[in-house]
């Protein structure tokens, strides 16, 4: 079953159409990645499947309900979750914090009743916390426990962000370039982490530049660029496909 | 209400407009080099009186010295004040830059009660005679210092900004500032003549106004608050939006003396510059831009 | 176990030494003075929270402190209310502008966020003396009776001394723990990134307002406070400049803490009543005091900023960490 359909998907800015009429389906207990090069309009494709931004056409439905249009918020409420290109951590709460911050949306505990310590509020504290800690030590980030975000590496703040991203209880999760910055022990980690998300039944969608990565852990690939999808299937036909290695590999083989 | 009576009121709001236009000019160029509103704007303004008022009356200058002295002095603590309170704060963050300004606001009032008194004070018109008639409505001379003064520093700023290579390293640092600072231009001193600017016409308005409507310590914040409106009004970081900014919350104000009391004038500026921060923040001359995440 | 009882021991011995004030000392001015304290800490708490924590600035504070200072002296004057009608007066009606302050005005950023709030400020000042019938006017409202329940009334000094420590004491321990919970993560959240929060499902515009109102509420109680304790309001009091000083205090208390606001709104207040706690200060160093007032809060607002700015809570953090309490 379809988890996520994006529909004719077009965004501009001004005279620049960054998104130009993609679409495809995202299935359920996938990992799906969207690759292309600078400027194919993947982060903003991005944002308008998290309601970050809001397409000019187009449609997105998740589980079958329009997703388009609904607010950041709503959209992590609904059981998608994100990550960002450039971390966006709270640089001075603490790694257990942050990801507490993650439980937001999946407690209630509102000013009023935090103020007078209604009860209920303790025991869902308590329970906050246990799972803040599970995911901590699920991406192995449990020594970094009470250190302020700001103080860790480059690598485990990406492993951070996805923490606190998985905190929020989501279905489907969309990871903008989680491998960026990485070296090749902190990409396999990453990888390892990411197959273990998928098995606890999550989907992903992953924007990434890291080819190895991509052609390791997908099963389908979507081909952006310049705003246009060209191409969609699985790793092995990707790879071969002429229009793929006329656009992107053959720029990515330059590189190597 | 007869044409001459709405003449007045006209000629009146034209004349609190300019002042308006002037400062609102300060908060511009200020917003277009560091990106944050200068809370202290007012306080030029203040100092602009007070300084030629204290050239004047104690050391005895004549009239039009006191006043170069005026805007000199005020163009001085503009840059005192960059240097010794904006540019330490290296990161440039923006709440804590407008807060600064805020406690330099503060700072500058008080600092300026013990300098000059906490009385009103105030100086001669700069040329004397009868106000001049025209259509039967009453201009005062120093309406017509204010407007031709006005006039004066809006074309040689427009001349600064587009001839000069000061002005295209002003207009450089307005649209991208790290861009600037990649081909060559000193931003750190941009934001301080930008200061110098702000507070030189901060302080020309002031002193130019000074003989019509006495000054005093604390003259600023309200002053600084309709410049603040009638940049709001025009779009920050236009310098021509600023100045129809300024004209246009002046003759809103004088429309509603005319119309309804003069009671409610200082409260309609601040209902207009309400209403445009929550209907058109991008003020009624630009173009609306959509952020990007 | 040591740590722990270690830790509440400066609050517990704090708490007793303002309860048990009034009976150590016999003097009037100091426990107005106090009294003084404790109603800018309940205001200043409420800064502390949207501010401090959640990033966001107003310079409409004096305003609100006004409403409840007026909602509390006509309610309990003109319409000859009970004490208590006149709080909740207060309350509701700071409640009620500061939702529909913040409503609009929190879609906005930074300093058009900080112009809206002292636009909305200067408007109620004006208000306050145009409104004659209710405010009195620039005369102000005068005889407002000391708070009272029922026919046992809490006079000044001692009466109204434990109400606003009283007021204070609970405002800290109600924000305690709003800070220590689930919407106080979230408004530090919002204060570390906005994308980050709302990625989060933090309704940030939501969040925004229910801060912004909470300290709003509170600036109307501390208004409320003070007009039953001086029994005269008068609009010269809710000024842009007092909402400057309440700045002054939140920034030099610093962000993400209350022990911090609480500190330096002590240590600001007393500022220009000095005499009250250090006696034997001459008439002539007080008068020095008072004069240069304005002076010292606006440099302190520029310096902190510039060189400490984690303010007090800063320091009491350095303090902390190097007595190796947190790792």
């Amino acid at each position: 079953m379809s988890l996520l359909e994006v529909r004719d998907v077009t965004r501009r800015f001004g005279g620049l159409t960054a998104v130009d009429g993609v679409s495809f389906d995202v299935h359920e207990g996938s990992i799906k990645a969207i690759i292309g090069p600078n400027g194919a309009g993947k982060s903003t494709l991005f944002n308008v499947l998290t309601g970050f931004d809001r397409p000019d056409e187009g449609s997105v439905s998740f589980q079958g309900r329009e997703l388009t249009g609904e607010r950041p918020h709503k959209v992590v409420l609904r059981g998608v979750a994100r990550t960002f290109q450039n971390t966006q951590l709270f640089e001075e709460m603490t790694a257990l914090e942050n990801v507490l911050v993650g439980r937001h949306a999946r407690t209630r505990t509102g000013f009023i009743a935090a103020a007078l310590r209604l009860p209920g509020t303790g025991t869902e504290e308590k329970l906050a916390r246990e799972e803040a800690a599970r995911l901590l030590r699920l991406l192995g980030l449990e020594s970094w426990t009470d250190s302020p975000a700001a103080d860790m590496p480059h690598g485990l703040r990406r492993l951070l962000e996805i923490a606190r991203a998985l905190a929020t209880g989501p279905t489907l999760m969309l990871l903008d370039e989680p491998a960026a910055g990485l070296n090749h022990a902190e990409t396999a980690t990453l990888a390892e982490a990411l197959y273990r998300i998928r098995d606890a039944g999550v989907t992903l969608v992953v924007v990434e530049h890291d080819m190895g990565l991509v052609m390791e852990i997908s099963d389908e690939i979507v081909v952006l660029d310049q705003g246009r999808k060209i191409a969609e299937g699985p790793p092995r036909l990707i790879q071969k496909d002429p229009e793929v290695l006329r656009a992107y590999l053959g720029q990515e083989d330059e590189d190597e | 209400m007869g044409g001459s009576e709405l003449l007045q009121f006209v000629i009146s709001g034209l004349k609190n407009g300019s002042i308006y236009a002037l400062v609102s000019l300060g908060f511009t160029i200020v917003y277009a080099s560091t990106g944050v509103i200068n809370f202290a704007q007012g306080e030029f303004y203040m100092l602009g009186g007070m300084f030629s008022v204290w050239a004047f009356a104690t050391f005895g200058l004549p009239l039009w010295l006191a006043a170069i002295v005026g805007i000199l002095l005020t163009a001085a603590t503009g840059i005192l004040f960059e240097l010794l309170a904006i540019r330490p704060r290296k990161d440039g963050d923006q709440l804590s830059l407008i807060i600064i300004t805020i406690g330099g606001s503060l700072l500058l009032s008080s600092l300026a009660r013990h300098l000059f008194g906490p009385d009103e004070l105030a100086i001669p018109a700069f040329t004397s005679g009868p106000s001049v008639r025209v259509f039967g409505a009453a201009i005062e001379r120093q309406t017509l210092w204010i407007w031709g003064l006005t006039i004066t520093a809006v074309v040689i700023l427009n001349w600064v900004y587009n001839k000069t290579k000061l002005g295209r390293a002003l207009r450089a640092c307005a649209i991208n500032r790290d861009a600037a600072r990649l081909v060559g231009v000193d931003t750190r001193l941009i934001v301080t003549v930008s200061f110098a600017l702000a507070a030189a016409l901060g302080g020309l308005a002031g002193l130019s106004v000074a003989p019509l409507t006495q000054t005093a310590f604390d003259a600023g914040a309200r002053v600084g608050v309709k410049g603040f409106a009638a940049a709001i009004l025009g779009g920050l970081g236009n310098p021509i939006a600023a100045v129809a900014g300024g004209l246009m919350l002046g003759l809103i104000e004088s429309m509603s003396i005319a119309y309804l009391s003069s009671t409610y004038k200082d409260a309609i500026s601040l209902l207009v510059l309400l209403l445009v921060l929550f209907v058109r923040p991008q003020g009624l001359f630009s173009r609306s831009r959509r952020e990007k995440v | 176990m040591r740590r722990g009882v270690l830790k509440f021991a400066p609050l517990a011995i704090g708490s007793l030494v303002v309860a048990c004030m009034p009976l150590l000392v016999d003097d009037r001015y100091l426990l107005k003075v106090l009294s003084f304290v404790a109603i800018n800490v309940v205001i200043v708490t409420g800064l502390a929270l949207l501010f401090g924590y959640a990033g966001q600035i107003s310079l409409g504070h004096a305003a609100f402190y006004g409403i409840g200072a007026y909602a509390s002296g006509y309610a309990t004057t003109t319409l000859g209310l009970p004490w208590i009608v006149g709080l909740i007066a207060a309350i509701l009606l700071s409640a009620l502008g500061g939702v529909l302050l913040a409503l609009p005005s929190l879609r906005l950023k930074g300093h058009y966020l900080a112009m809206a709030t002292l636009g909305f400020g200067e408007i109620m000042r004006i208000a306050f003396v145009e409104a004659q019938p209710i405010t009195g006017g620039p005369d102000g409202l005068g005889s407002i009776p000391y708070p009272s329940i029922g026919s046992f009334e809490m006079s000044a000094p001692v009466g109204t001394y434990l109400l606003a420590w009283g007021a204070a004491g609970l405002t800290l321990l109600l924000a305690t723990n709003i800070v220590r919970q689930r919407p106080g993560r979230a408004m530090r959240a919002l204060h570390g990134s906005e994308l980050g929060a709302m990625a989060c499902g933090i309704d940030i515009v939501g969040l925004k307002v229910r801060v912004f109102t909470v300290s709003a509420v509170l600036a109307g109680v501390a208004g409320s406070l003070y007009a039953h304790l001086v029994g005269f309001v008068s609009p010269s009091t809710f000024s842009l400049h007092f909402s400057v000083i309440l700045i002054a205090m939140a920034v030099l208390g610093g962000s993400g803490s209350l022990a911090g606001p609480f500190v330096a709104t002590a240590l600001l207040t007393l500022l220009p009543f000095a005499d009250a706690i250090i006696p034997g200060l001459s008439r002539d160093a007080l008068a020095l005091i008072q004069d240069w007032e304005a002076d010292v809060y606006g440099l302190i607002i520029i310096l902190v900023m510039l060189f400490a700015p984690g303010g007090v809570a800063g320091m009491l953090r350095r303090r902390r960490r190097g007595a190796g309490v947190r790792p």
